[in-house]
């Protein structure tokens, strides 16, 4: 009779899901995360709130950034997981796109899952997808638009970049505002591509018209009490010492003396050192010194002496950053002045910014630096303004490096969709089945974001197509007059490497999901209950 | 796009039936907005009501003022809590109008939920209220008075009608020129455009009535002397950063004593060392020595307050690190951080040091400062903490006002007649409009009324009667018609002197609309993990 019973090959408490179930499983958790972010999609996609549960509890983010929104919930499908991972990755990369790579993935398990029913074998769908995203990459090559070798042109596309990527965000209102700062700033930092040179800080208060863009770099904090308030032709030694006291590490040593007097004197032998800490510093031919820790009264007073402007406290971020693009060097020792780069500004001076007062570092080396002072009237305003404004410098960032352009607004992957197809066609065998599946999951794109506007998406899809197909490949959607326009004329453009990693992301985490056919979730660890005394 | 049918396994809760949720948030969102908005309208207005707030301690906090109101209520629902983000952004940006702020907000939303049952697409909402915004503003601007800031009589009448929302608004002529001397004194009138109101020291000090509030025009230090000279004259004042006490390394140390003489010279040491360090700053000529609070060892021991006491030196010790910095501007002096520092030059000579008794607690106030900084200090005084409380707020607001004004010198005319006027511009510049933009402009004009609605209700007056006066009598051109509270009438709001900064009004606007407009967009409250 034993031989009946099951055999359990899994610990207890592991699990297993087979074929059909496991397909389902994932198949369930990818799209629901892609109907999760489907609606922020586009110009007229919405936000969502971000309630924090458990340890920040209460806390609001309002947004509609999509990796923003699928790092923030909980997911505990394998699947849903995937997609959250390559949203995260798309963000990495090129910082834009979170939505679109989401949604184009859980799209495309959406029509396998209509091909399994049919009795397709993934791995006839797998080979078919493969086909067809590569002639949909070449398509989008043929497609894209180099304008990098001429110096006006491109920067025309770096604004239509911009204005399209900031459109679908909170900025959309402000978006000629934004894509002028953005560019402005991308402009500076060259070829290099080094985001850590533009610095964002967010004051509350005001309206997002009022942010602004300052060449330099500002620095939350304020100048010793009778110091120098501004320097000119400054000359900066960033520190990280202590200049409280210099303590012996050594753990527990301690004086013992005799009488008070003795006492008295290792104070002033204290001091003494502390002194001489100050001389050398000020050795170092400066009229500046920004240090990272506390800088106590006493030194404080000498370094007034000596009219240096000295800044205590200033974060590990602020000095970082200071040490970069002033061209300076953090010292902690000081006994060999000749060796430490020092670094150089001509101005430093406090703004006034709300009701912050900021010291403002002009006239920095590093020329590609620069600061944005982002104004909002709430914290999820100023918030949400920072990471929207953080995608349109990723993307101007990454288009700088790959200049090649493609139209938005649903147009190249209408222009992709098509190509399949018409590969598709030629093709014989099942695959050519997976092959319109994929394009019309890509075709999904543009009827999303039709949808979010509250359009008849069908009716503009269909027109988009008949027109792709009589060769009108510039063709796409025109979100503001709800019909369809030529990008090329209302400037809606695209990075190309950001439409690539879309592509190339989504099929492959869509082929991953789809090749999954057992999932087996091992068994959660043991928690004893500790009955130890406390 | 049929949504699958959920598998056997494992329910997947982040599905939900497609058409039906963005349409619940969003109505959710917009209740909570407006339930917020109603709990702080009846406050607006010079006879608006005050509210009890009891605190999680079973503190009490009575105001009337919208910011402080909302931030005690404690909110949990997001959407609300935006609000109260609004109205702290409105304290920030003009100080003032924390109130109408969030009451413009409900009505607005209270618009757009209008808008969206007749099918209108939010973001089309969205798009038209921020065209809407800016227009007003333009039409605001074109309302406004400039103002001069050397026309004293002008900036009280804005302090005053602030002031007069406020519990203590019938001491408004009292706290009013306070105000208005207190920032003309901080900034030079030519060429300021902002004000740093941590240059103005507000000191809360029980006892006394708010009418004993005072402006003083030199340094009030918030400690009591601490020997037994309370009163010099022709002071010489020292701000010391070092301690008064017996040495302390900064490593840890131990002094033996081994026998009983030791002890005794111990002792004599100690006092030695002390006494040396009074004698300096006696022969440096200070008679008022000022000591920063040290958090390592006792500022000042017994035995050099009886020094300084015998030398006939007021002492006021444990100043604030943070204080260091507004006393040292408004003295004109500089800290002294050690021994040898200490020398005649930098000292700083003032008329009178005194200590002054208020109730149970006593303060110390420095006048007659040879080289004063551009600082003043104000004392408040209340019978009771609640009214104290209340009243610095007040003045707070007061000091913000006159600060918009010194930012953006220009006046509007007060008791709704902003926002009648545009009602009616708002609503004819909607006529000439096309599409869903006209339907929107228009709620956004009626939205705007609420402001003298509002008003009109809290002084118990007939809103609909009143405000459809005052539309008459705007579109009559009176443009300077507004809500008398006080005569409980129509009438030139410009004669009654009831002006208040553009600042406010604009920025009100703004913030308003912005907020309206991200709550609009949300479509979904997503639950997160961290």
């Amino acid at each position: 009779m034993v031989s009946l019973n099951p055999v359990r090959v899994l610990k207890h408490e592991a699990d297993e899901e087979k074929a059909e179930t496991a397909r389902l499983s994932s198949f369930v958790g990818a799209m629901a995360i892609g109907d999760l972010v489907k609606s922020t999609l586009g110009p007229k996609g919405m936000d969502k709130i971000l309630w924090g549960m458990g340890r920040n509890e209460g806390e609001v983010q309002v947004t509609n950034d999509g990796a923003t929104i699928l790092k923030a919930v909980g997911v505990d499908n394998p699947a849903a997981k995937v997609l959250v991972n390559m949203s995260r990755v798309q963000d990495d990369e090129v910082g834009d796109g979170t939505t679109s790579v989401t949604v184009l993935a859980s799209e495309l398990i959406r029509e396998a899952e209509k091909l399994i029913d049919m009795r397709i074998h993934p791995q006839t769908v797998v080979a078919g997808w493969r086909l067809a995203s590569k002639v949909a990459l070449n398509a989008l090559e043929t497609a894209a638009l180099d304008h990098g070798s001429d110096a006006e042109k491109f920067r025309e596309d770096l604004m239509n970049i911009a204005r399209t990527t900031l459109s679908s965000k909170i900025l959309s209102q402000h978006k000629d505002f934004f894509s002028k700062m953005a560019v402005d700033a991308v402009m500076r930092l060259k070829k290099s591509g080094n985001l850590d040179a533009i610095q964002i800080i967010k004051v509350p208060g005001g309206t997002l018209e009022e942010s602004f863009l300052d060449e330099g770099f500002l620095l939350d904090k304020k100048p010793g009490v009778h110091q120098p308030q501004k320097v000119e032709k400054a000359k900066i030694l960033i520190a990280n010492t202590p200049m409280d006291t210099d303590k012996i590490k050594v753990f527990g040593s301690r004086v013992r003396v005799e009488n008070v007097a003795k006492v008295a004197e290792i104070e002033v032998a204290e001091k003494e050192k502390m002194k001489d800490k100050v001389d050398q510093i000020c050795q170092h031919d400066i009229n500046v010194f920004v240090n990272r820790q506390l800088i106590y009264n006493y030194p404080e007073q000498l370094f007034a002496d000596k009219g240096v402007m000295a800044i205590e406290h200033a974060d590990f971020d602020g000095i970082e950053r200071l040490a970069l693009v002033t061209g300076g060097e953090i010292v902690s020792t000081f006994g060999n002045p000749e060796l430490v780069k020092v670094g150089k500004c001509d101005l430093i001076e406090q703004v006034h910014i709300g009701d912050h007062t900021l010291l403002k570092f002009s006239g920095v080396p590093l020329g590609e630096a620069c600061s944005i002072v982002l104004r909002g009237a709430t914290e999820q305003i100023i918030n949400e303004a920072e990471r929207s404004l953080h995608d349109a410098l990723c993307v101007l960032t990454s288009t700088v490096k790959e200049t090649r352009t493609v139209f938005g607004g649903g147009c190249s992957e209408m222009l992709m969709a098509n190509a399949v197809e018409k590969k598709a066609s030629e093709t014989p065998g099942k695959e050519a089945r997976a092959m319109e599946a994929f394009a019309t999951a890509l075709r999904q794109l543009p009827s999303t974001i039709a949808e979010n506007g509250g359009f008849d998406a069908a009716q503009l899809v269909s027109e988009l197509r008949a027109l792709h197909t009589q060769g009108k490949i510039t063709m796409g959607l025109d979100m503001n007059a709800g019909s369809v326009g030529d990008m090329a004329q209302l400037g809606i453009t695209e990075s190309f490497s950001v439409k690539r990693q879309v592509l190339l992301s989504a099929s492959e985490a869509a082929e991953m999901i789809l090749r999954v056919d057992d999932i087996i979730r091992a068994a959660p660890r043991k928690r004893v209950q500790d009955r130890g005394h406390c | 796009m049929g949504v699958p049918k959920q598998s056997g396994n494992r329910p997947s809760g982040l599905m939900s039936s497609k058409n039906q949720k963005p349409i619940e948030i969003r109505s959710s969102n917009i209740r909570a907005g407006k339930a917020l908005a109603d709990a702080v309208r009846t406050s607006l207005g010079p006879r608006g009501m005050d509210k009890m707030i009891q605190g999680p301690k079973g503190d009490v906090t009575i105001t009337n003022d919208g910011a402080t109101i909302l931030e005690q209520m404690k909110v949990m629902h997001p959407s609300a809590k935006m609000l109260v983000n609004l109205s702290k952004a409105q304290d920030v940006e003009a100080g003032d109008g924390t109130t109408s702020v969030v009451v413009m907000a409900g009505s607005l939303l209270e618009a757009a939920e209008k808008l969206l049952k007749k099918g209108i697409h939010p973001t089309t909402i969205s798009e038209a209220f921020q065209k809407a915004a800016v227009k007003s503003v333009e039409i605001l601007t074109e309302m406004a008075v400039p103002v001069d800031l050397s026309d004293r009589e002008k900036l009280m009448q804005a302090a005053n009608t602030s002031l007069n929302s406020k519990v203590v608004s019938q001491h408004s002529s009292e706290l009013s020129p306070i105000a208005v001397d207190a920032v003309l004194k901080v900034i030079n009138p030519n060429q300021a455009n902002n004000v740093d109101l941590n240059d103005i020291k507000v000191i809360k000090k029980l006892g006394g009535t708010v009418d004993d509030t005072e402006l003083v025009e030199g340094l009030v230090l918030n400690e009591k002397a601490s020997g037994n000279v309370k009163k010099v004259e022709k002071a010489k004042i020292g701000l010391i950063q070092f301690q008064v006490s017996p040495p302390k390394t900064d490593m840890d140390n131990q002094v033996i004593v081994s026998d009983y003489a030791a002890m005794d010279r111990v002792l004599r040491e100690e006092r030695a060392y002390i006494l040396n360090i009074v004698k300096q700053i006696k022969k440096a000529g200070c008679n008022v020595l000022l000591i920063q609070k040290s958090i390592l060892r006792d500022a000042l021991s017994d035995l050099a307050v009886h020094f300084f006491d015998k030398m006939k030196i007021m002492v006021v010790k444990d100043i604030e690190r943070e204080d260091i910095d507004y006393v040292c501007k408004t003295l004109g002096c500089r800290p002294i951080a050690s021994l040898d520092h200490f020398t005649a030059e930098n000292l700083v000579a003032a008329d009178l040091v005194e200590e002054q008794m208020s109730g149970p607690s006593k303060f110390v106030k420095v006048t007659g400062i040879a080289h004063q900084g551009r600082t003043v200090s104000v004392i408040m005084r209340g019978s009771n903490k609640l009214v104290l409380e209340e009243a610095d707020r007040s003045l707070h607001d007061a000091l913000c006002v006159i600060r918009c004004l010194v930012k953006k010198k220009f006046l509007i005319a007060g008791g709704g007649a902003p926002e009648t006027e545009l009602y009616l511009k708002l609503t004819d510049y909607a006529n000439t409009l096309i599409g869903a933009d006209s339907y929107c402009f228009k709620a956004y004009a009626e939205a705007l009324e609420v402001v003298p609605y509002t008003l009109a209700e809290n002084a118990g007056l007939n809103p609909i009667a009143t405000v459809t006066e005052l539309r008459n009598r705007h579109a009559l051109g009176e443009t300077m018609s507004g809500i008398n509270v006080r005569k409980g009438a129509i009438t030139n709001i410009l004669d009654e002197n009831v002006v208040q900064p553009l600042l406010v009004s604009t920025s009100a606007i703004n913030l308003a609309s912005e907020t309206v407009r991200s709550i609009l967009k949300i479509d979904d409250i997503v639950n997160t993990v961290s």
